[in-house]
């Protein structure tokens, strides 16, 4: 089935409409409209197929959340936790999103074209989040794994208890977090970050500063006693 | 959890409808109770409202409560409306008065005697709340018929202390007419700051750390400080993480702590400004797609009534 399907969030259909996003996609549909989305929370969660899902307004809590292979594009705002854990597939944002997006994700894209609130990359453990905009207050916290990449500016406690993530912001840093360091990124980072940049149709080239962990925080050392209190 | 609310016009307009459908909205954020601080047309008398908690013997409470504000120079001037749910355990009674004193002794002379709470005084405010979701407590005090230019909402699940129409929000800031306080969060300082609040003379009826703030943010306006002030000396002064709303006869404001842990959507309308904890409950009352806010950490905003301009204060 190559057209589109319209589905309509009704007044308490939520889960309803996430097993009928499913049911259509195992059906063979290439691309499904959500409309009249009204900011209902967990919109598009738990989609497995490689489907194409457009959600034709703002979204509340946790949109795109657990998304295990599915196209997800979003037409206006997200609310808490876009995209949270999500494992595989795509996630795309036009206007802003609220805290904690893409929060413990392990892999696919999240890509927001407006401005994060605080904790985005919260705990992700892999995939890629790019943030066209600007990202709050300590993003990229306790970051395990994967890119966080920020063409705008990021808020203070950037990077604060970072694990072995990466972070690449290209404007302004107003404070990094614990054990945050901002490293020299080699000609092998800025490939890396523009070719996936390029996967998302982000044009342009960036001069970025890399955020990693200093690693002070990795193994407890009695010298280290004040940092590890600070957490 | 808990979910809170606010909205203000830039003409009178039907704040208890709005705001009840967005606590009903909110539904899932706590159904222990449900309250609203609405703001009517003020008038020079003040405007109490009352709970007896006992169901039996409220109507001898109210008779002496009566003698005893016209002992002390006061009157009635209005008959009293009076809820009378046979199947509730308390009653609910408001009252237009005339007081010549200062409104903490108004509080001595209407409540000294036990049995009721004052659920708020003021010129134009009045809070009401009750055990229950949004519906059950609208339905009961006909909320939905309240017009007015701004007011709060808040839905409740009890966490920090217990579930009693007392430990309700919104919370009058005694002795402040006309301040309300909703809150979602969390103090851990609120002992230390309590008894400082003591010392100063200030008496709290609950242990809910919500009823400190509004304490606390009205005893500083009332010490010179600016409105704005107010709010942002919060942000350093109360440890702690929370999202809350404080009115007063004239103005919305609100404050984020500094981690940002709870959410706080604004959004512009075209009636006016306004704000809750989750974007959905907005829509329920203006469903199209809205531009809006998400305050920043330490962040705090005031949006003014009494003119076409509402103001912000970034």
């Amino acid at each position: 089935m190559s057209t589109a399907v319209r589905v309509e969030v009704d007044a308490d259909g939520v889960e309803r409409l996430n097993l009928e996003l499913r049911r259509l996609a195992a059906e063979g549909a290439a691309e499904i409209v959500v409309k009249n989305p009204r900011s209902r929370h967990n919109l598009a969660v738990g989609q497995t197929a490689p489907v194409r899902i457009l959600v034709d307004g703002s979204a509340g809590y946790y949109c795109g959340g657990l998304n295990a292979g599915a196209h997800i594009e979003v037409a206006r705002n997200v609310g808490w936790g876009a995209g949270e854990a999500m494992a595989a597939g795509s996630l795309v944002v036009s206007g802003g999103a609220a805290l904690g997006t893409g929060a413990s994700m392990r892999g696919g894209a999240l890509v927001v074209r407006g401005n994060c609130g605080p904790r985005a990359g919260v705990c992700m453990k892999g995939g890629t989040l790019i943030v066209e905009g600007s990202v709050g207050y300590a993003a990229g916290f306790m970051t395990h794994a994967g890119d966080l990449i920020v063409l705008g500016d990021a808020g203070e406690a950037l990077g604060d208890s970072l694990w072995e993530g990466r972070i690449y912001v290209a404007g302004a840093i107003r404070s990094l977090g614990n054990d945050a360091v901002v490293v020299e990124p080699d000609d092998e980072d800025s490939a890396r970050v523009h070719a996936l940049l390029a996967e998302h149709a982000i044009d342009g080239r960036f001069a970025f500063k890399k955020v990693v962990a200093e690693q002070r925080l990795w193994y407890f050392t009695s010298r280290n006693a004040e940092a590890w209190l600070r957490i | 959890m808990c979910g809170i609310a606010g909205i203000i016009l830039r003409e009178p307009g039907p704040v208890g409808d709005h705001l009840a459908r967005m606590c009903e909205a909110m539904r899932h954020r706590g159904v222990d109770s449900t309250g609203f601080a609405l703001y009517g047309e003020p008038v020079e008398h003040l405007v109490v409202r009352l709970r007896f908690r006992d169901a039996t013997g409220w109507e001898e409470q109210l008779e002496t409560l009566i003698v005893g504000l016209r002992e002390s120079g006061g009157d009635l001037v209005a008959d009293p409306s009076l809820d009378r749910d046979p199947r509730a355990p308390d009653r609910f009674a408001r009252l237009e008065l005339t007081f010549p004193g200062p409104v903490r002794e108004l509080a001595d002379v209407l409540a000294g005697r036990g049995g009721v709470e004052i659920q708020s005084v003021g010129h134009s405010l009045e809070i009401v709340k009750d055990l229950g979701d949004a519906r059950t407590v609208a339905e009961r005090h006909g909320i939905n018929k309240f017009r007015g230019t701004h007011g709060l909402g808040h839905v409740r699940l009890a966490t920090e202390s217990i579930t009693a129409v007392s430990y309700g929000h919104p919370f009058w800031a005694e002795p402040f007419p006309d301040v309300a306080i909703v809150h979602n969060g969390q103090l851990t300082n609120y002992y230390k700051s309590r008894r400082l609040l003591e010392q100063d003379g200030y008496r709290f009826h609950t242990g809910n750390d919500s009823e400190l703030i509004a304490v606390y943010l009205a005893d500083r306006m009332q010490r010179g400080q600016t409105f704005y002030d107010a709010l942002k000396g919060s942000v350093y002064e109360l440890d702690g993480c929370f999202a809350y709303l404080l009115s007063t006869a004239d103005a919305i404001g609100s404050a984020k702590d500094m981690f940002a842990i709870k959410g706080l959507v604004v959004a512009t309308v075209e009636e006016g400004v306004a704000m809750a904890t989750e974007e959905q409950a907005i829509r329920a009352v203006f469903p199209d797609e809205l531009e809006t806010v998400h305050p920043d950490p330490k962040s705090v905003f005031i949006w003014e009534t009494g003119g076409r301009v509402l103001q912000e204060i970034v």
